[in-house]
């Protein structure tokens, strides 16, 4: 049976374990529709043009983990940004794990989507923001609004701000062979609130993981969000990221994507911008090698007049690695006075490695500052020759300037010991011990 | 030659000239001083019929004609030039290519002929070397990438080549060296005639040593609250604003 | 008062197409519909050889099986192709193509359009081969050129008297299967010209070819096949003007370009077909394919203005194969009222260190679209490949669009590529600043536009740029933003 047949027989089994009575599952009815028709997508769409999901269907995934299995703190805790204070929701194969959670109800809630989506006083959230900026149509979304049942659940009321960063950490254990994830988030910050986000997948065996996670994410007026997604899983993972983002009016909300390892990752990243004077921000280091693929697939549509976007992503490409990226712009005829940057700067270190990249503006308005600029190209050579006269060996030379090369993305997280934790993975993806602290 | 009586200008809704009244003959400079903010621009803007600003109440004569009705482009033909405070860049379009349209546009509003390639040459290398523009530049975009005093000594090189009735020239001497100063300040003087007319706008008496004026007015608050001649800049440079606008309180 | 935006709206409505007349020749049109009868019969016409006849039905019966493409960003209402006639000849041509014996009404309407086939032109130093719906009707300058061994004729003819260089290059770039519109061209195309620059010949003049649909219900699919033979060097000047019709016309051409090791081409094109009228009725369909493959060292720049046809789709582009080759793009694009193009191109790097560039200049007015899609490939042996790609757009008005969709697709690390996109409006300070020195708002915005253009205007010889200055002129008439 091909996944798309097993996954479509298994939402009868994921029935007898939900309310189908509740109206969240007609939305779950009407997504499994959906996804029937649709199926997986294929290289033949524009969207899917350099990325294949053909080899991840041909495994055998469990839809549903087949125990429950637990963690001690001390084996998982180099994946927190431990040295800080956080809240943290963390999953293990899927399920909540209490034990390495810290949640709260105290004036924000930080905890639990099958809660939210089951428990009586969310319901009138749910109503209005389940389902409601994520797309009805893209198969692997309403895939996952099938088979929506647990994720995180933020709500950030007016005026409010948590006391510390929040960590979502999905873990699997490999207790199955191959297992499918399908988390669920749901993020609301209501007016003039703010927050800060880490979200992690992290795969503890060799065993394959596929996720497939969608993230609503609801940013009201002059509320700010600010969310790091950390991708730096086990070659056997791969995961489809989807993330939604809804913005009122002077919301400034900044998605930064740091991917450094897994099979593959897709990175569907949509922003709307519902509303004026909206700041929306997305940026990316991506640094891989091997035969790891990552694909950034940005859209930005400019709804309203007075708004701006900025995206600047950088990736490094070593061995017989592949990056995309395609980076969307829509300007609507009433958009006026939009504002809308786009960069990508890559480069490749090796004989084997593509890039392909699609920057995309459309544009409807007239008075408008539209740009967008990509570059491919090499490290440079004078500067690597004026490091190593300067008695820095060639390959920490190599590192520093990659490390440069990438440097300006880091300097918009603001948490300083996310940046600390980031600055690591990029000297250890680099190879080389330096403190880069520049 | 002008004559401006109590003109009210609005800029999105918010009144910024209160009742100007202003006279200026032929063969005059007259200066307009004030602090910031008084509305210095804005007058020299509606002068020249930027439709940015709305004119509320008052009339604007140019010989004896009111200007009302007439567009920029027609009061530019009628002899109006403006030397911008910030010169707006265009890309691609060549400083002498900019000059040989403004020209022929003038020229054909008066029912004349394109100016001859050969004169249009002399006419340019004329008033080049006047200002003492290298020629090279004369082939550069636009303002594009100009310093601020290449911008106003380009400004004074178009005013040259145009030769307008009036020339109002908006804070012409801000971001210029004492050497660019000197040059547009001799280029204003070389053009001086009895037929035309400068309005000079400027916030300090720098320039005024070099361009004198026969009259100065001083604006605050959107109107012209004392008149006199060149040694009332003088008191100005002196004693700053402050007693200006406390006389203008009482 | 100003002029306002009313008055210009109001003054455009009612331009019309400058070159909208009709010229009554006789015609020698075959009835309307394509089937294999018709391809045959198109090849006996032209007294065509065997090999031809069987070359234009196999690309009929790969046609068939083909579907229109669909992925541009173009909406129209997909051609009926049995209902055009595939074969349009003005009866009088001259075989003897002198000029004396050309149409008089025929050269009447080329004094329309502007064209001089006439001593004007000679001195000039303008060699033209016209092509007057499918078939060429007058060339100039044979006997020049034949001295220096370099071959200018209508393909018709290349294919009686050059057979073996027709039958080796032709559909060697393009190929029969390449599309939907390249299939159709090859089997139904009626004439074209035909051009060989002998090894190390520099071609002493500009090349020059017009084409002009001029019947109604007549697709035009003319066929265009350039070699350049070592070292040699060639520039080719193709003008397109159609006059107004109510209904679409069909025009599919085919360009193959050949640039030998150390050859250099210049292909310029200013298009203007018929745009439709003011409410989008009308106008040509323009589907073109156009490409060159470069040699060692050799090196092709395309030149374009658009700004003609109502629709639009259009990718010249280079396979850069031999190393050290270069391929340009310089286009401009104008779209006004309802035309949509979808234009742009293909730099495939093959070779070690080839170099491409691309300059797009995208100005949109009233509701039209207008779009850049291009391709930049490096495959993983074109060691030392660099890129270059700036695209701009200008917005007119606030019912149009602009987009850009570049591809970018690198598969080797010494690779440098660079592409640069904007968009932006005409500023009013800037048209406040010309009008304030007597500019008046409608020719403020024809400098500005020209100033936008220049990089690309500056690319084109020194005639036909003076030619696309006025066509952007009055392509855009009236369109205040």
């Amino acid at each position: 049976m091909d996944l798309k047949d097993k996954l479509v027989s298994s939402f009868l089994a994921f029935e007898n374990n939900v309310d189908v009575h509740n109206p969240v599952h007609d939305v779950r009815t009407e997504a499994i529709k959906n996804f029937e028709t649709k199926g997986f997508p294929s290289r033949k769409e524009e969207a899917w043009k350099y990325t294949s999901l053909n080899s991840l269907q041909k495994i055998d995934f469990s839809i549903f983990p087949k125990k429950e299995s637990s963690l001690e703190y001390k084996d998982v805790k180099k994946y927190f940004i431990h040295q800080i204070d956080t809240y943290k929701i963390v999953f293990i194969d899927g399920v909540f794990s209490s034990n390495l959670s810290e949640t709260t109800h105290d004036g924000v809630d930080i905890c639990l989507m099958s809660s939210a989506l089951t428990k009586p006083m969310y319901k009138a959230v749910i109503d209005v923001y389940f389902n409601k900026v994520a797309s009805k149509d893209e198969s692997l979304t309403t895939l996952n609004t099938a088979f929506s049942r647990e994720g995180a659940y933020i709500y950030i009321p007016k005026n409010k701000v948590p006391k510390k960063p929040i960590e979502i950490i999905h873990f699997s254990t490999g207790n199955d062979v191959a297992l499918m994830l399908q988390p669920r988030n749901l993020i609301i910050a209501e007016e003039n609130s703010e927050m800060q986000i880490i979200e992690r997948h992290q795969s503890l065996t060799s065993n394959a993981v596929l996720t497939n996670c969608v993230t609503e994410i609801f940013a009201a007026k002059n509320a700010i969000v600010d969310y790091y997604k950390v991708q730096n899983d086990v070659d056997s993972a791969s995961l489809v990221d989807n993330t939604y983002v809804d913005q009122k009016d002077g919301s400034h909300v900044k998605v930064h994507t740091f991917s450094f390892g897994g099979k593959l990752l897709r990175n569907n990243l949509n922003f709307y911008q519902n509303g004026e004077r909206i700041d929306s921000t997305m940026k990316g280091i991506t640094i891989i090698g091997d035969k790891q693929h990552v694909d950034h697939h940005t859209l930005v549509h400019h709804i309203e007049p007075n708004c701006e976007s900025h995206q600047d992503y950088k990736g490094i490409y070593a061995d017989s690695s592949t990056g995309v990226f395609n980076g969307k712009i829509i300007v609507d005829k009433i958009a006026q006075k939009t504002n809308a940057f786009q960069k990508n700067n890559n480069i490749l270190i090796s004989d084997k490695a593509t890039i392909n990249t699609k920057p995309q503006l459309e544009i409807f308005a007239d008075d408008v500052k539209c740009s967008h600029g990509c570059t491919i190209g090499q490290l440079d050579e004078e500067a690597l020759f004026y490091l190593q006269s300067r008695g820095i060996p060639k390959k920490e030379a190599r590192a520093l300037l990659m490390y440069a090369f990438a440097n300006n993305v880091l300097e918009s997280v603001s948490i300083p010991e996310l940046k600390v934790r980031i600055n690591k993975l990029i000297a250890n993806k680099l190879g080389v011990n330096l403190g880069f602290d520049l | 030659m002008l004559k401006i009586k109590d003109l009210h200008a609005n800029v999105e809704g918010k009144e910024i000239l209160r009742g100007i009244n202003l006279e200026v003959n032929a063969g005059e400079v007259h200066a307009i001083m004030g602090p910031n903010g008084s509305g210095k621009s804005t007058l020299a803007s509606v002068i020249a019929g930027n439709e940015t600003y709305e004119v509320t109440a008052g009339d604007i004569f140019l010989n004896g004609e009111n200007i009302e009705d007439l567009s920029p482009e027609e009061r530019a033909h009628n002899g109006v030039f403006l030397s911008f405070q910030y010169p707006v860049e265009i890309p691609g379009v060549s400083v002498t290519n900019f000059m040989k349209t403004a020209i022929n546009e003038s020229r054909k509003a008066k029912g004349l002929e394109d100016m001859p390639a050969k004169d249009m040459l002399k006419l340019i290398r004329d008033k080049s070397e006047l200002l003492e523009i290298d020629r090279k530049f004369l082939s550069r975009s636009l303002n594009e990438g100009f310093s601020g005093g290449e911008k106003k000594r380009n400004e004074i090189f178009q005013m040259a080549m145009l030769e307008p009735k009036l020339a109002i020239l908006d804070e012409t001497d801000s971001g210029l060296d004492i050497d660019a100063l000197r040059i547009v300040a001799n280029g204003v003087n070389k053009l001086k005639s009895k037929d035309n007319a400068v309005v000079v706008i400027t916030h300090y008496q720098r320039l005024l040593e070099y361009i004198v004026p026969d009259f100065v007015h001083v604006l605050y608050n959107g109107k012209i609250v004392k008149s006199g001649t060149k040694e009332l800049a003088m008191e100005l440079e002196e004693k700053g604003y402050d007693w200006i606008k406390q006389e203008a309180a009482v | 008062m100003a002029y306002t935006e009313e008055e210009l709206k109001k003054e455009l409505e009612t331009k019309e197409y400058e070159y909208g007349f009709y010229t009554d020749i006789e015609s020698d049109t075959f009835p309307i519909g394509l089937s294999e009868e018709i391809v045959i019969a198109i090849s006996k016409k032209k007294n065509e050889p065997q090999w031809m006849t069987d070359w234009r039905i196999e690309a009929y019966r790969v046609w068939e099986k083909m579907e229109e493409p669909d992925w541009a960003n173009v909406h129209y209402e997909k051609p009926d192709f049995q209902a055009i006639s595939y074969y349009s000849a003005p009866k009088k041509a001259d075989p003897n193509k002198k000029l004396e014996d050309v149409d008089p009404e025929l050269l009447e309407m080329y004094k329309k359009l502007g064209i001089s086939v006439d001593e004007q032109k000679k001195l000039q130093n303008v060699a033209v081969d016209i092509v007057v719906d499918s078939v060429s009707v007058a060339t100039t300058f044979k006997k020049t050129l034949a001295e220096k061994g370099i071959i200018f004729m209508p393909i018709s003819e290349a294919i009686q008297e050059h057979p073996e260089l027709v039958r080796k290059y032709m559909g060697s770039i393009v190929p029969t299967t390449d599309n939907f519109y390249a299939a159709l061209n090859s089997a139904v195309f009626t004439d074209g010209s035909f051009c060989y620059i002998p090894k190390g010949v520099r071609c002493p003049m500009e090349l020059s070819t017009y084409f002009r649909i001029n019947q109604a219900g007549t697709g035009q699919f003319e066929r265009t096949l350039l070699v350049a033979d070592e070292g040699s060097y060639v520039s080719y000047l193709e003008g397109c003007t159609a006059p107004s019709r109510d209904e679409n016309q069909l025009h599919a051409a085919v360009v193959e370009l050949i640039a030998m090791d150390d050859a250099e081409i210049k292909y310029s094109t200013v298009q203007n077909w018929f745009p439709g009228n003011k409410e989008g009725k009308g106008g040509v369909y323009n589907f073109v394919t156009k490409r060159a493959l470069c040699e060692k060292n050799a090196k092709v720049s395309w030149t374009q203005v658009e700004t003609g046809s109502a629709v639009t789709w259009k990718y010249p582009s280079c396979i850069l194969k031999g190393d050290n080759s270069i391929g340009e793009f310089y286009s401009i694009a104008v779209t006004n009222n309802y035309q949509q193009a979808d234009t742009g191109t293909k730099m495939i790097h093959l070779g070690k260190n080839t170099r491409s560039t691309i300059i797009s200049k995208g100005i949109s007015a009233g509701k039209s679209q207008n779009s850049y899609r291009g391709l930049v490939q490096v495959s993983s042996r074109a060691d030392n490949a660099r890129n270059f790609s700036q695209c701009d757009s200008l917005l007119m008005g606030n019912e149009c669009g602009a987009h850009t969709f570049p591809y970018i697709e690198v598969k080797n690390k010494s690779a440098m590529v660079e592409h640069e996109a904007t968009t932006s409006k005409i500023g009013e300070e800037q048209i406040f600043y010309c009008n304030q020195r007597g500019i008046d708002t409608e020719k403020a915005i024809a400098l500005i536009v020209n100033g936008f253009s220049k990089e690309v205007l500056n690319k084109l010889p020194m005639e036909f740029a003076v030619e696309a200055q006025k066509l952007l002129e009055i392509s855009l008439e009236g369109s205040v933003g």
